[in-house]
């Protein structure tokens, strides 16, 4: 059953991200038309646009995502997905991965807008963007940059970085919706749910920011190798040190309140 | 005779207010069953305990021996009062969706029940008439070859007209073995398929009794209605 949830999961919510997609794909075919007709000001003005479009893409993507949940089970629509034959761990874990999925695609949009603005740059510059090669070897910033092998386990950081951070927004949030939903709360449940998310949220960082540099546990990031240690995360000179506690703290609240979500869905609800 | 709905001391209320106060009552397959009683007597809160829509309560409820989830979702078609159906769905997405969701749904007739009724396949729910939407989720429900129908004032909104094809509708092509309990106010309409009546007064069950009882004394369900509620006009 899991499958079909999927797929329409995706297909319901595809209906609100793919407008995101499609102007983002339009303006970069623009930016790209003034890149071949050499026209500057469509350059520069799509460039502009294109900055506009991957934040307001990650944006309008976060709100579509937390909308589509609450009107998918708190609405009228609850009736439909609260009567299908699957448990409600199964109903949320659809929501999770299918949340998850265009979250991550509006920052690899993101990151695609940022290229093209970037080569439309160099393309406007024809080619005097090698001064900036200069320039790092000139301050020296050339020798901090790291090897390839570790730009690669700097890459994979990266992605399961954002996979935390994204499982952690979206753990905090379902949550925070979902107990505004339940009987006591659910009179103003955009206002709980706001003021739940908050202090939810606005605590468990206070605390992961005081693990992260407390913890002796984190990452040794030089230009040759990026390694594990058992440490307090240390920013003295030449080194490149990031707290693990933190984000290892954050992602376990997150998932222990998907599965307090999971539980509330299943015992707690009170469809309106 | 094993019973497909066992409701137990069932108890729920919404802060200090009571909607549902130690209800109890049982119902075996094949039953026709009227659910009746004035407006806010808890007949919805009830059908939505029986569907798994609200679960904080007390007592006990089981349909076919389990208790409202997964398995008994997949033996109960249910249409609610509300319109449920999101605006951009179509009558295709619509049976799509039930036919990969629930094993009895029975595509074939649905295709033939939306030209039946006149839809079309491809129109969106939000530019569809209400009564075309009605229609539509009638359809969705009485397609389901599910042991228990739950049906929540499913004549509200139809005109008297169309309300005697829509019973036929539901009598035919439900199994004989399958249940079907009916909220209604239009009582009149609707008593002459009640096998057994149950009358909920302020969150009491104080009617239990099979139709042919309460005929006894020459009175029809409708009399009988409004003689248990007469305070309340």
């Amino acid at each position: 059953m899991l499958g079909k949830l999927l797929k329409h999961e995706f297909k319901q919510s595809a209906r609100s991200v793919m407008l995101i997609y499609a102007s983002a794909a339009a303006v970069i075919l623009f930016v790209f038309f003034g890149m071949l007709t050499k026209i500057t000001w469509i350059g520069i003005v799509g460039s502009i646009v294109l900055y506009i479009v991957a934040l307001v893409g990650i944006v309008m993507t976060l709100v579509s995502v937390i909308k589509n949940f609450y009107d998918t089970l708190y609405s009228n629509q609850g009736y439909l997905s609260f009567t299908l034959p699957v448990k409600c761990s199964n109903l949320l874990l659809s929501k999770v991965l299918v949340s998850m999925v265009w979250i991550i695609l509006s920052f690899v949009l993101a990151g695609l807008c940022f290229l093209v603005i970037g080569m439309n740059a160099r393309a406007a510059a024809e080619g005097s963007m090698e001064g900036i090669w200069d320039v790092l070897e000139m301050t020296g910033l050339k020798e901090m940059l790291p090897s390839g092998a570790t730009l690669v386990k700097l890459l994979i950081l990266l992605v399961v970085l954002v996979l935390l951070t994204v499982l952690t927004f979206i753990g905090f949030v379902y949550f925070a919706v979902t107990l505004a939903n339940t009987r006591l709360l659910q009179k103003h449940p955009k206002l709980f749910g706001f003021l739940i998310f908050f202090a939810t949220y606005g605590v468990s960082n206070a605390i992961a920011t005081k693990l992260t540099y407390s913890l002796p546990l984190s990452l040794e990031i030089s230009t040759e190798t990026v390694k594990l240690a058992f440490v307090a995360m240390d920013q003295s000179e030449g080194m490149l040190s990031y707290g693990l506690g933190g984000t290892i703290f954050l992602a376990l609240v997150a998932f222990g309140l998907l599965l307090l979500t999971g539980w509330i869905m299943e015992h707690k609800v009170n469809i309106k | 005779m094993e019973q497909l709905i066992t409701v137990e001391n069932l108890h729920k209320s919404y802060g200090s207010k009571t909607v549902l106060d130690e209800v109890s009552f049982t119902a075996q397959p094949g039953q026709i069953i009227g659910l009746l009683g004035p407006n806010g007597c808890g007949k919805t809160t009830l059908i939505k305990i029986l569907t798994g829509l609200i679960k904080d309560h007390t007592g006990t409820v089981r349909i076919n021996n389990e208790e409202p989830g997964a398995y008994s979702k997949s033996i109960v078609a249910y249409l609610p009062e509300k319109t449920y159906l999101p605006d951009w769905m179509r009558p295709v997405d619509a049976i799509n969706y039930f036919a990969d969701f629930y094993k009895d749904f029975d595509k074939d007739k649905a295709i033939a029940m939306v030209a039946r009724f006149g839809l079309d396949m491809k129109q969106r729910v939000k530019t569809m008439s209400k009564g075309q939407q009605e229609k539509l989720r009638l359809l969705l429900v009485i397609c389901r070859n599910a042991q228990l129908f739950i049906l929540d004032e499913p004549l509200g909104g139809v005109d008297p007209a169309a309300r005697a094809k829509i019973l036929d509708l539901i009598l035919e092509n439900r199994a004989a073995s399958s249940t079907v309990l009916i909220s209604t106010h239009l009582i009149s309409d609707v008593e002459y398929i009640f096998d057994r009546v149950l009358m909920i007064n302020e969150g009491h069950l104080i009617v239990n009794k099979h139709v042919n009882e309460l005929r006894e004394s020459g009175k029809s369900v409708e009399e009988v209605f409004k003689e248990v509620f007469s305070y309340a006009w």
